[in-house]
């Protein structure tokens, strides 16, 4: 169990009940969760890069080293999530994956709006900054997918096997659509204040920025090696597979241990926007804490409709929850100009990013329990 | 050896934009360009601290004739000031082989 102090204990152990979500006991198994996880590897990592930038360490990335890092976790992912998809197809056909597949482009497509709405209504942002942000929370992160799938291995309950091409429906759609509204929404704007004082209104950019995302790294990689897995699994000699699977693969080895150095960098990263988090103001720190938690509610529930394991749940769960701070903030700039992304980077890298890493895994997982998956 | 006057347009800024400016400086009549990645702050920064296309700052270069440099700097002040990271200016430099540089607006 965390050390929290008793009294801190005795006073929100109650309040939790009052609440009437999670029983006391359910309240510290999440709490035995937490700990679960944050007293692991991943998350120090990342910790640790947090604490060198601010007390200004010596810990330096070369950033050739991150960026092929980032290159092999994206092919890892794909690879083993297309030799796993043609395991599952050659077993079920589409059975067991259509209805998760559709469960996960609703989320992308649902996500993007709520966000909006909250963001625009509750939080009273302008359309531009509302969409922008919109775009960054209805896209996942491919890191939190690969820190869930870590951890629900960790605890002995593997997600299903085509978790990573749900990565990849979700990766589009919510920017999209994010976009789209707010494209169309501030070219009204626009339209009415280049009448108003003449001047010419610029072209929107939007069709160029969707091409960048679907062609982006991410994309291309993960959803190109997953291509590449499935085929050679099912064409290929389970011998002459064997090598590139043990290479991508590596019993988890490789990958889980280069998560660290990435984990490290995204530490050092995230550690020098602490700084923004007092410009953005509290409304976006609590949406940028909350609206995970409601989304990966979302996940993880429609994700055990859809036929989800246990495992399976959770890591639904963290990526519908999670935000996009690698595809959406260049799409986002080129179409919707206007928005501020020190808003949009902050909440998705500084606010998000380390709350589903450190407490939102665990969250999502005892959420998956409490829905009743196995 | 002969030297030519000529312009000299440096653009930094937010990398996301900076190809659309290099394309246009050739449509305006640039004969052609320069891209560099560069590392800087400035007072609407809020990039350099991940890597990703759209975190990067460029640096944008034209060695130009003057109505060239005047047209590419409009459109970036027209298009790119108000809502990006942008900055630009205007030097005189003296080129060696300047000829090549006039070539297509024949000054």
């Amino acid at each position: 169990m965390i050390a929290l102090p008793p009294a801190l204990l005795s006073v929100a152990l109650p309040l939790v009940e009052l609440l009437g979500v999670f029983s006391a006991e359910q309240f510290t198994r999440v709490l035995d969760s937490l700990e679960r996880n944050l007293l692991t590897p991943i998350p120090l990592c990342f910790l640790l890069g947090i604490v060198c930038t601010r007390i200004h360490g010596g810990i330096k990335i070369p950033k050739e080293l991150y960026l092929s890092i980032a290159i092999f976790l994206l092919m890892s992912i794909g690879f083993i999530g297309g030799h796993e998809l043609a395991h599952e197809y050659h077993e079920h056909g589409v059975s067991t994956i259509w209805k998760p597949a559709l469960a996960t482009l609703v989320l992308g497509c649902v996500t993007p709006i709520t966000s909006y709405v909250v963001l625009r209504y509750l939080g009273g942002m302008s359309i531009a900054d509302s969409a922008g942000i919109a775009a960054h929370y209805g896209s996942t992160s491919a890191v939190t997918y690969a820190v869930a799938n870590s951890f629900v291995e960790q605890t002995q309950h593997p997600a299903n096997s085509f978790l990573p091409t749900l990565v990849t429906i979700l990766e589009c759609p919510g920017i999209a659509i994010a976009l789209v509204l707010g494209a169309a929404l501030s070219a009204r704007e626009r339209a009415q204040r280049s009448a108003a004082t003449g001047k010419r209104a610029k072209e929107s950019k939007l069709g160029e920025a969707l091409y960048e995302v679907m062609t982006g790294q991410s994309i291309m990689l993960m959803a190109g090696l997953l291509v590449i897995g499935f085929i050679s699994t099912l064409f290929m000699d389970p011998k002459g597979f064997q090598p590139f699977y043990d290479f991508f693969q590596s019993k988890g080895m490789l990958f889980r241990g280069l998560l660290c150095i990435f984990l490290l960098e995204m530490g050092l990263v995230a550690g020098e926007r602490l700084g923004d988090l007092l410009k953005v103001g509290p409304f976006l720190v609590a949406f940028g804490i909350i609206m995970p938690l409601i989304h990966g509610f979302f996940g993880v529930w429609l994700g055990h409709l859809a036929g989800l394991n246990l495992g399976g749940c959770t890591v639904l769960g963290a990526i519908v929850a999670s935000a996009s701070y690698i595809a959406a903030p260049p799409a986002v700039r080129l179409t919707l100009p206007e928005a501020n992304p020190t808003y949009s980077i902050t909440a998705a890298l500084a606010i998000t990013f380390p709350f589903n890493i450190a407490f939102g895994i665990p969250i999502y997982f005892e959420m998956a329990k409490w829905v009743g998956a196995q | 050896m002969q030297l030519y006057p000529l312009k000299l347009v440096t653009v930094v800024g937010e990398a996301v934009v900076m190809e659309d400016i290099a394309e246009k400086g050739i449509e305006l009549g640039a004969s052609g360009y320069t891209l560099s990645e560069v590392i800087g702050h400035g007072s609407r920064s809020a990039r350099n601290v991940i890597d990703t296309g759209g975190a990067k700052t460029m640096k944008l270069e034209f060695v130009v004739p003057s109505e060239v440099a005047v047209e590419i700097l409009t459109h970036v002040s027209h298009e790119y000031f108000e809502h990006y990271a942008i900055i630009a200016w205007l030097s005189d430099v003296s080129v060696v082989r300047g000829e090549q540089y006039t070539r297509r607006t024949g000054g």
